[in-house]
């Protein structure tokens, strides 16, 4: 989901820059209040783990295969605001080491992977922690956070393709969230694969006081032998901090997504207007409104692309429930 | 003339319990340079931990570990870390800066030296490990070899009046064994090395102390306990091959 | 649709063997290219000097009306030109150039569809490609500790520097130990059945995890010991 140079325009680079440097700044600060000076070499760590992690290729069918993106595990590890600033970091360095997403498109590709992949997603998971207590609970959460903050991720994705007329939005947002309905299936159970393994070696990482691995106690030497009583219920949600983070991916959502699922384009044409935009970047950004894009049914594929999004969370959700119980076995509990 | 090192019945247990040192008590004298022996597991590396301060995590005022006439307690630490340099198993996770320079250059900065005395011991801490003009090099791109010696770079450059090193030589092939010890040699610095290469005990030290199950089993000349077969077998180690040969005089 | 969908796939980079090769080899050059030694003008250019042209031409190609087309022509010439200087190999070149390919691939499938938008995907790809030159050229005549020291002068939050320096040094040390895991974890791994596999390789994760964790405490450790605070 790296978008490169030259797919988004100056607008949409800007405000996706804009919104990106408000959330890794929130999460620089809550990181650096609250981090434990031991802590501080983890994050480094644990962007070099992230890149590295995403080079182990899980063989799919055919020869295909797929990888893992890994912003909601390294947030179910380290809470959202690191999350936050380890997946920039990784960003970073693959923009600029290795060209691989546009320099101006950085501001986007941080927003969609660190801000909603990994801070909004961080968030989802746990609230389905809170909900759901114990190992169990983690497995289900990460697997429907997973998936959800990658769909988001790519509808916003979409979003911001569509607004710069690069793609229209029915093609962008068809494709994009249909594809990456799939591969959210993907993340979420390989996010939980890996977190299992890392609860049977390491269960203190997992389970925490607060419900959500927002520090990790990987103390010297600390095997702990047998697993904490159940884990704890948590108090996830809770925290303003992490409100935060949702807020500000609620907002990107409102910027890129909902122009397009907005039924009034002629009452948007008229806002944008007074805002001053250029006429020619709002056709482009309200489909309904432009008439020669002929492909038949295009309207139907959109429709059906959001009820599969809908359903599809349930389906998720159960599936994240039927992983927790078949992957975990009673005496892990 | 108060011991370079000077360790007290010291005990320290591992969170799940265990006990990792239980009562250990030794003596280094300044200049002195002791091999510290024993198989795996005996708590040779936690001990070492216990000389600057990085153990126990919060540190107590027992006095337990004397290093240079001072205990180590909080309010010290900073004058501790200054006197005793720590050389780590794996130069990997010494050596965390990206270029050679700025590496061994983070000692003497964290030490608030000025520029212009920070880049003379940079350049002379790479001299004495045989490194000149490596400054500029990236740290992810040297050998094993020469991972290791930039890393006692970075610990010299930070001048320290003793040396402890956890298993130098271990990975090194044996040209980077030969040169290494023959670096250490050179060092006047009083030298406590936990080791499993037993020649380099030999060579370069004139005492050995051998722990097992955290405790001292034996103290005394080199020569004589890697001499006492008995002993190195029954404490998971071997007389060394270097002695097989050796004659009484 | 399906073909824009197989095509948005590949553009996400998940779905081809092609794009395993990708990461892989990206890493491996990226991280060797410098053998230190190569001494042309553009390697001895000040670090700070060359992000600043390679920002004002980005932004320029991004943002120039394609009507503009002297913009484009003259922003070819400057890279051919800086690429000849620089000495790097032209088959290098055109390979990372190549790896852009799904994305401009999808969108050109997609828009191919809308007849009045056919000549875009050449407006998007010849943006994207002149961009992605430019960082190539950049980031392969550039040591990274130079680009670091630029953005601690931009005022860039310490811990992000701080971070993306642990990053950088420890990707390969990771990496490595990642492999002699994957090629461990596999080796005993008799059956070809997927989900064994795959719990072999989410292991290899979740261990990875772990020692990185482990590491880092390490690194904390040998920071102290040499004074930090």
């Amino acid at each position: 989901m790296h978008i490169p140079d030259g797919f988004l325009d100056g607008k949409t680079a800007a405000v996706t820059a804009a919104l990106s440097a408000a959330g890794v700044g929130l999460a620089l600060r809550q990181v650096r209040r609250e981090l434990p000076a031991r802590k501080v070499p983890l994050l480094g760590l644990a962007a070099a783990f992230l890149f590295a992690a995403q080079m182990v290729n899980f063989p799919v069918a055919g020869g295909t295969s797929g990888h893992l993106v890994g912003g909601v595990l390294v947030a179910a590890l380290l809470g959202p605001g690191a999350a936050i600033v380890v997946v920039t970091t990784v960003l970073i360095v693959q923009c600029f080491l290795f060209a691989d997403g546009g320099v101006l498109a950085l501001g986007a590709n941080v927003f969609n992977m660190g801000i909603v992949g990994g801070g909004a997603g961080g968030i989802l998971y746990r609230f389905v922690c809170a909900w759901i207590p114990g190992i169990r609970g983690r497995v289900t959460a990460i697997v429907f956070a997973g998936w959800c903050s990658t769909v988001l991720a790519s509808i916003c994705c979409a979003g911001q393709l569509a607004w710069s007329g690069t793609v229209p939005w029915p093609a962008a947002f068809t494709a994009m969230a249909s594809v990456h309905m799939l591969i959210g299936v993907g993340e979420g159970v390989i996010s939980a694969l890996a977190l299992l393994a890392i609860y049977r070696m390491r269960p203190e990482m997992i389970l925490d006081g607060d419900g959500g691995g927002a520090s990790v106690p990987a103390s010297r030497f600390a095997r702990t032998l047998t697993p904490p009583n159940g884990g704890t219920t948590g108090r996830a949600g809770c925290c303003s901090e992490f409100m935060r983070y949702g807020l500000l991916a609620a907002l990107g959502v409102a910027i890129f997504v909902a122009p397009f699922a907005c039924p009034w384009p002629d009452g948007l044409e008229a806002v944008a207007s007074k805002l001053g935009f250029e006429r020619k970047a709002v056709h482009a950004a309200v489909p309904a409104a432009a008439p020669d894009y002929r492909v038949p049914g295009v309207h139907w594929a959109v429709g059906a692309t959001a009820l599969a999004g809908a359903t599809g969370t349930l389906a998720v959700f159960g599936l994240g429930l039927l992983l927790g119980r078949m992957l975990v076995p009673r005496e892990l509990k | 003339m108060s011991a370079a090192i000077e360790v007290t019945d010291l005990r320290y247990r591992y969170h799940d319990g265990t006990e990792a040192l239980r009562g250990v008590t030794l003596r280094v004298e300044p200049g002195e340079c002791v091999a510290l022996l024993g198989p795996n597991g005996s708590g040779k590396s936690t001990l070492l931990l216990h000389l600057n301060g990085l153990l126990p995590e919060e540190t107590r005022p027992d006095g337990a570990v004397k290093v240079l006439g001072q205990p180590i307690v909080r309010q010290n630490l900073e004058n501790i870390r200054r006197r005793v340099g720590l050389l780590f198993q794996d130069p990997d996770d010494q050596l965390f800066c990206p270029t050679v320079e700025e590496d061994v250059a983070f000692g003497p900065q964290q030490l608030g030296l000025d520029d212009a005395e920070i880049e003379a011991r940079v350049r002379d801490a790479l001299e004495r490990v045989g490194l000149p003009g490596f400054g500029r090099r990236a740290t992810h791109h040297l050998s094993h070899g020469e991972k290791r010696r930039v890393c006692l770079a970075g610990v010299l450059a930070c001048e320290p009046s003793v040396l402890v090193l956890d298993e130098p030589t271990s990975d090194l092939d044996p040209r980077g064994r030969r040169e290494f010890k023959a670096l250490l040699r050179r060092i006047p610095a009083t030298k406590l090395i936990a080791t499993h290469d037993l020649e380099l005990a030999v060579e370069l030290c004139s005492r050995a102390i051998v722990l097992d199950h955290g405790l001292v089993v034996a103290d005394g000349p080199t020569l004589d306990l890697l001499d006492d077969e008995p002993l190195m077998l029954e404490h998971g180690l071997e007389r060394p091959h270097i002695l097989r040969h050796r004659h009484p005089h | 649709m399906q073909n824009a969908e197989m095509a948005h796939a590949a553009a996400s980079g998940q779905a081809l063997p092609f794009c395993i090769l990708h990461s892989a080899f990206c890493l491996m050059s990226a991280l060797d290219h410098h053998h230190g030694g190569v001494a042309s003008p553009v390697h001895r250019m000040p670090a700070a000097l060359k992000l600043a042209m390679a920002l004002g031409i980005i932004v320029g190609t991004v943002t120039v009306p394609w009507h503009f087309r002297g913009w484009f022509v003259g922003v070819a010439v400057v890279l051919a030109l800086a690429a000849v200087l620089s000495r790097i190999s032209p088959l290098f070149l055109l390979k990372r150039l190549l790896l852009l390919s799904p994305f401009v691939l999808g969108v050109a499938l997609v828009n191919a569809f809308q007849p009045a938008a056919q000549g875009s995907w050449l407006v998007v790809a010849v943006r994207s490609g002149l961009c992605l030159l430019t960082v190539i050229l950049v980031s392969n005549t550039t040591p990274f500790s130079k680009l670091l020291r630029v953005l601690t002068r931009l005022r860039v939050p310490g811990l992000l520097i701080t971070t993306i320096a642990l990053l950088h040094r420890y990707l390969f040390v990771l990496v490595d130990e990642a492999e002699r895991m994957r090629r461990a974890r596999l080796s005993r791994t008799f059956t070809r059945r997927r989900r064994a596999r795959w719990q072999a390789l989410a292991t290899v994760v979740g261990q990875l995890f772990v020692r990185a964790s482990e590491r880092a405490e390490r690194i904390y450790d040998a920071m102290c010991a040499r004074g930090w605070k």
